[in-house]
């Protein structure tokens, strides 16, 4: 079965999502995407949907619990280049993507992730200091 | 005006995105923008994919309605349970646990109308429309056409739903394939438990029939035993009775010599019948010997008329014996055929009461028999009692029956007889109108079995070629015999595989016929075996059966097969043609002795070679050139011209070189001498000249110069 391929880059994880997903490749990027933070150690994780013509329901949920689940294993999540029209359909359908962060490039979203640990760390040091 | 765009079923998850790749290419050649394109693929996306988790499954349909905008309108059903709680869901209150619902609320939201049609049982249906852009031109029937195509073409290069199609197929097939496998072994296990049984009951019977075997040999030995030991004793009573018959102890009142003369009388009876029971046993103990001699049926009829005549009584029957000077000489046990044929006529006098009883014989030239025929104008016999009367101790019943006497063996006794010289005796009758009684017998008596006179007869016939035919059936030993007779072929029959390659160490045939059936699974081991050997692998081996075996025989390496019945045309034809024109090789034999050209004349096989002789080197040059031959027997010392020089001229000649040569000598040759004979002639010393090292000389200095120019 195909599947979605995941990148290192630095500290990052990128995942590009080329094709439209079933329902149940997109579970398993998921489950794919936390084991390899594990393995890795890894601080962020950029996904990249400038490819995904729409996204529906189920595709904003997956989004909001990679995430959720990231922010558990201590890796920042951001979304990068997704289309206006998708965009615009998000928010007609009630979607929200409250606890995403996201950004309009590849580069952009690097340069967030990278601010959001550099931040927390920041703002530890400060805790502990 | 509604039209049908496209149907899609939704069978399996990954439909889900199969519709959503139609949705947007349907969206995008209807002239949505980006955005509705957006819109609609995920309206669509979240109510099929709801089809799919609560309804198992469904429909998509796309159509275009009305004219004045035109509109797509978008049908979703299901198969499934309904949906309990859509008033809450639309009413925007109900939350699911899995955050579920707000797809139907989001997609009535992307859509211009929205309905929703569910019922417990009955399934869910959606219909979402939305208006064609006001800026696109009108779609238009040909439009249409067009879109049907492009949807068509986008489909078929869709390679995820063609695999999963023929996924679906395989699995069904396979599916039936298992089945039919659990079928099949189902049969087997049945077909197995037959065979167990069947089996078993071979066992059964081999064991009865082992049973059968011996009480058949006890009775025998008991006749033969107990027929000698009642034989002592009777030959007392009649010995003893002629004695007081003969008054030698003093005279016998009348009363007294009429009661001796019964207790002879009576003794005598018994001892005809001991007679007869020992004839029987003898034959059935395989202890009878045949003693064949040569005589005529004429000398036969001729003492039978002597022996049968005191048997008529009075006038009413008479014997008519016929003239049998055509028949020609018999060779087989003559004691045995006047046995036999007594049998016949004292059986056919006894059952005769007036008219009478004729004997003949005459030859059947197709098949080399004599019939001897014995016809009475008797009470006959009726036809469900023909078999009975071959039958030991069985008599028929008929008044005259109970007046003459009988064992009840003669009959049977003849019959074993006939069956000992390889003959049959049959019958045929009518009640009333009397029988005819025959024996059909060999006019040549064989042994069965060793066939060893069949091996005294394989002496090649000059002028014929041999032929090697193994059968072991004697009446198709006897057709293929017939079938060869006159032609060009000297049949060799061998009736064993033993002495078929006894025969083949000792003459070399030309072709060898085997009949694969009689002599079962050795056959084809036999036609292996030769095919193997190098010195018999190029024997041409025809292979004869009464079963379909072709493909099997000339697998073995059989060079042609006849089925059975073998027609002699067909089997003289596949003779010529395997033979062809390598079965005569022309022989030119160039020596000065007599002694030495005789010798070989006499050795040569012939039929297989044509020999022309030559004196001198001169005139076997000249006889070269006039016929070529394929081999030349050169002798080395000769006056004028001798085998060097001849060999010299061969190998110069412009008329007759090539022509392979084979030395026959009487001296030794010095090792200059041998190099001067070329490489590729064969030296074979006189002193060791026989049919087999000729042969194999000439077939040598042949096959030589088969493989290339020396």
């Amino acid at each position: 079965m195909d599947q979605i391929p995941i990148l290192m880059v630095g500290d990052c994880l990128l995942v590009s999502i080329q094709v439209d997903m079933h329902d149940q490749l997109a579970l398993a990027l998921q489950d794919s995407l936390m084991t390899k933070i594990v393995e890795t150690g890894a601080r962020g994780v950029m996904l990249d949907i400038s490819s995904l013509q729409f996204v529906d329901s189920f595709i904003g949920r997956l989004l909001n619990n990679i995430a959720s689940m990231a922010r558990v294993l201590d890796a920042a999540t951001v979304v990068v280049g997704m289309q206006p029209a998708v965009a615009i359909t998000l928010v007609e359908l009630g979607l929200t993507l409250s606890g995403i962060r996201t950004a309009l490039n590849v580069d952009k979203g690097l340069a967030l992730i990278r601010r959001i640990i550099d931040g927390e760390e920041q703002a530890f040091d400060r805790r502990e200091g | 005006m509604k039209t049908r765009l496209l149907a899609v079923a939704i069978e399996h998850e990954t439909d889900i995105v199969l519709v959503r790749d139609r949705t947007r290419s349907v969206a995008t050649l209807l002239g949505f923008d980006t955005q509705d394109q957006t819109r609609i693929t995920t309206a669509v996306s979240e109510i099929v994919r709801n089809a799919w988790d609560y309804g198992h499954g469904g429909r998509i349909e796309y159509w275009l309605a009305g004219d004045s905008p035109q509109i797509l309108e978008i049908v979703v059903s299901d198969r499934g349970e309904g949906i309990a709680e859509i008033d809450a869901i639309l009413s925007g209150t109900y939350r699911s646990a899995t955050g579920m619902g707000l797809g139907i609320l989001g997609a009535r939201r992307l859509m211009n109308s929205f309905e929703i049609d569910t019922a417990p049982r009955r399934g869910t249906t959606v219909r979402m429309a939305k208006p064609l852009p006001r800026r696109a031109a009108p779609v238009s029937r040909k439009d249409l056409g067009n879109l049907a195509q492009s949807l068509a073409a986008g489909r078929s290069v869709d390679p995820l739903s063609e695999i999963r199609r023929q996924n679906q197929e395989m699995l069904v097939h396979l599916d039936e394939l298992q089945r039919h496998q659990q079928e099949l072994t189902q049969v087997n296990q049945e077909l197995q438990d037959t065979n167990r049984g069947v089996v078993a009951l071979y066992a059964e019977l081999d064991e009865r029939a082992d049973h059968l075997r011996r009480a058949d040999e006890l009775k025998s030995r008991f006749l033969s035993n107990m027929s000698h030991e009642f034989r002592t004793p009777l030959n007392s009573i009649l010995a003893l009775s002629r004695l007081l018959l003969s008054r030698a102890d003093g005279a016998l009142t009348g009363e007294q010599e009429r009661q001796v003369q019964y207790i002879r009388k009576a003794a005598e009876n018994l001892a005809t019948l001991v007679d007869d029971l020992l004839d029987i046993a003898k034959v059935e103990a395989g202890k009878t010997v045949v003693a064949p001699t040569e005589f005529t049926a004429t000398s036969l009829f001729g003492a039978l008329r002597g022996m049968l005549r005191p048997l008529l009584v009075g006038d009413a029957v008479a014997l008519v014996v016929e003239d049998a000077a055509d028949v020609p000489p018999l060779f087989t046990d003559e004691g045995k055929v006047s046995q036999i044929l007594r049998n016949f006529v004292s059986n056919a006098i006894k059952f005769t009461e007036r008219g009478e009883v004729r004997v003949w014989a005459q030859l059947e030239a197709e098949t080399d028999c004599v019939v001897f025929a014995v016809r009475d104008t008797g009470i006959g016999i009726a036809a469900d009692e023909i078999d009975l009367i071959w039958q030991e101790f069985a008599q028929i019943n008929h008044p005259l029956q109970k007046k003459v006497k009988g064992t009840g063996l003669g009959l049977p006794l003849s019959r074993k007889l006939a069956e000992l010289l390889g003959g049959k005796v049959s019958v045929e009758s009518a009640p009333g109108e009397g029988s005819v009684f025959r024996l059909t017998l060999p006019r040549v008596y064989r042994v069965p079995g060793d066939g060893a006179e069949a091996e005294s007869e394989w002496i090649p016939d000059p002028g014929r070629v041999p032929v090697l035919a193994i059968e072991d059936d004697p009446a198709d030993a006897f057709a293929l015999e017939h079938a060869l007779a006159g032609s060009r072929y000297q049949p060799l029959m061998a009736r064993s595989l033993a002495q078929a390659r006894r025969a083949l160490q000792r003459v070399s045939p030309v072709a060898v016929v085997l009949d694969i059936v009689l002599v079962g699974e050795e056959g084809w081991r036999f036609l292996l075996e030769m095919k193997q050997n190098p010195a018999t692998e190029n024997i041409p081996v025809i292979v004869l059966s009464a079963t379909p075996e072709e493909r099997k025989a000339r697998s073995l390496g059989a060079d042609d097969y006849l089925g059975k019945p073998v027609e002699p045309a067909r089997l003289l034809k596949a003779l010529d043609a395997l033979t062809g024109e390598h079965s005569v090789t022309r022989v030119l034999l160039v020596d000065d002795e007599e002694v030495s050209r005789y010798l070989v004349r006499q050795l040569l096989p012939r039929g297989a070679f044509e020999l022309s002789e030559a004196s001198t080197g001169q005139d076997g040059l000249r006889r070269l050139r006039e016929k070529p031959p394929d081999v030349v027997l050169l002798d080395i010392n000769m006056p004028g011209m001798d085998g060097f020089a001849f060999l010299d001229r061969l190998s110069q000649g412009k008329d007759a070189s090539g022509v392979p040569a084979v030395v026959l000598t009487s001296m030794r040759l010095t090792a200059e001498q041998r190099q001067r004979l070329h490489a590729a002639v064969r030296i074979v010393a006189k002193s060791e000249l026989s049919p087999d090292t000729l042969t194999a000389a000439i077939k040598q200095a042949l096959s030589a110069r088969e493989a290339g120019p020396s």
